[in-house]
């Protein structure tokens, strides 16, 4: 396929994706001690066991993409 | 003339119908769907750049290949790809090479060797060969996408003239397990369950099995282990798109949503990365050998024809040169 399509545009998008994941290295990180800290402990994992970590690294890659927009 | 074109139709009609059924009970990929994977990978101005993987896998075969000290007249590759195999093999070893894959734009791409080719566009469970036509079947990472493993093991011990030998390697075992591991936990934690992004994979247990049920002789199954390093999960991502090796299970998710991809990513760094940032991936590769029956094999030594006996077992020594005295084959 030519042109600009869905697939070409969500394929670039992807493309940013780690250097903006590298930007937040830091919140990536507490994101992930976080959950594996869960495969070890005692503490089963389930749905937002994470949930403020992954908020702050979301807002994170969230505002690093808008700085790579402008 | 119309009414034997049109019975021809019916007939080749009918044989895909019922090859599309009639894949034994177990239904696990959407053949499909792997071979338009194949046909767009293949078809990538930049493929070259992602086989480093079949490159490698395809050179230890070809390295057993050699461990026969024998010439093959007759050779099949199943499964080529892009014919790795063939460019590391010389005309000395092999005289004649048949190449079957299921995406024709990866034969028309094929890397040149010197061995004289024929191409064949050909299922790996459906071989369209006659029996004992070949003298060696070779395979190379191609195995894992196959629904039937038994009756494509029986098809190739088929199309093998006795006394000939398979080799084949296969993607198994724990292969890929951090991207697994990263995947399962990310979707629990982000959406309170997972579902299945790799496919499944043959154990190295079950491989002996399986040969052994196909009637195959003397195996020999080692596993060997590739860890290539990315920068992050996104890289091995694309890079298994861009082999080829996307998913094609039918039970496989369509969709894998922004947080998910961002939290697995970033345990995938956490839990596997390595002190320089970058992540490794690992494939478990299984070597396979296994030749066809014939008589001047060696067969295992009938009940009662000892003529040492464990008791003298202190007299090693003196045992052993007398046995390689009588036992002198090759």
């Amino acid at each position: 396929m030519s042109g600009s399509n869905v697939w070409t545009r969500s394929r670039a998008r992807m493309r940013l994706f780690p250097e903006l994941l590298a930007q937040c290295s830091g919140e990536a990180t507490a994101y992930g001690k976080c959950v594996a800290a869960t495969t070890t402990g005692k503490q089963e994992l389930t749905k937002n066991t994470c949930v403020k970590e992954f908020e702050t690294l979301r807002s994170c890659f969230q505002s690093a993409a808008k700085k790579g927009v402008k | 003339m119309n009414m034997s074109v049109k019975s021809l139709r019916c007939v080749s009609r009918g044989w895909r119908c019922f090859s599309s059924r009639q894949g034994g009970a177990m239904n696990v990929f959407d053949r499909s769907m792997k071979r338009k994977q194949k046909e767009w990978a293949s078809s990538l101005l930049d493929s070259g750049k992602y086989d480093y993987l079949r490159d490698e896998v395809a050179s230890r075969v070809a390295d057993r290949v050699y461990d026969v000290s024998r010439t093959f007249p007759l050779a099949l590759d199943v499964g080529c790809g892009k014919s790795h195999i063939a460019e590391h093999l010389s005309k000395e070893v092999v005289e004649r090479l048949f190449l079957t894959d299921v995406s024709d734009s990866s034969l028309r791409n094929r890397r040149a060797c010197e061995i004289p080719t024929h191409c064949v566009v050909a299922e790996e469970e459906f071989l369209p060969f006659k029996e004992n036509t070949f003298d060696l079947v070779l395979s190379s990472l191609s195995l894992h996408w196959i629904n039937d493993l038994p009756g494509a093991l029986r098809q190739i011990h088929h199309v093998l003239k006795p006394d000939g030998v398979f080799i084949g390697a296969m993607v198994g075992g724990e292969t890929l397990y951090e991207l697994r591991c990263s995947l399962q936990l990310a979707e629990l934690e982000r959406e309170g369950g997972f579902a299945p992004h790799i496919s499944p994979y043959t154990a190295v247990t079950d491989l002996g099995n399986l040969l052994g049920q196909a009637r195959f002789n003397m195996l020999t199954v080692d596993i060997d282990e590739v860890q290539v390093h990315y920068p992050g999960m996104l890289e091995v991502m694309s890079d298994l798109q861009g082999m080829g090796e996307s998913n094609c299970a039918w039970n496989r998710k369509s969709l894998l949503q922004r947080d998910t991809m961002l939290a697995a990513a970033a345990i995938y760094k956490e839990m596997y990365g390595s002190e320089d940032g970058s992540v490794p991936a690992t494939f478990q590769i299984l070597y396979m050998i296994g030749w066809k029956p014939h008589d001047t094999q060696a067969k295992p030594a009938k009940r009662g024809s000892a003529d040492v006996s464990f008791a003298d077992l202190s007299r090693i020594d003196r045992v052993q040169t007398d046995h390689q005295k009588t036992n002198d084959k090759s």
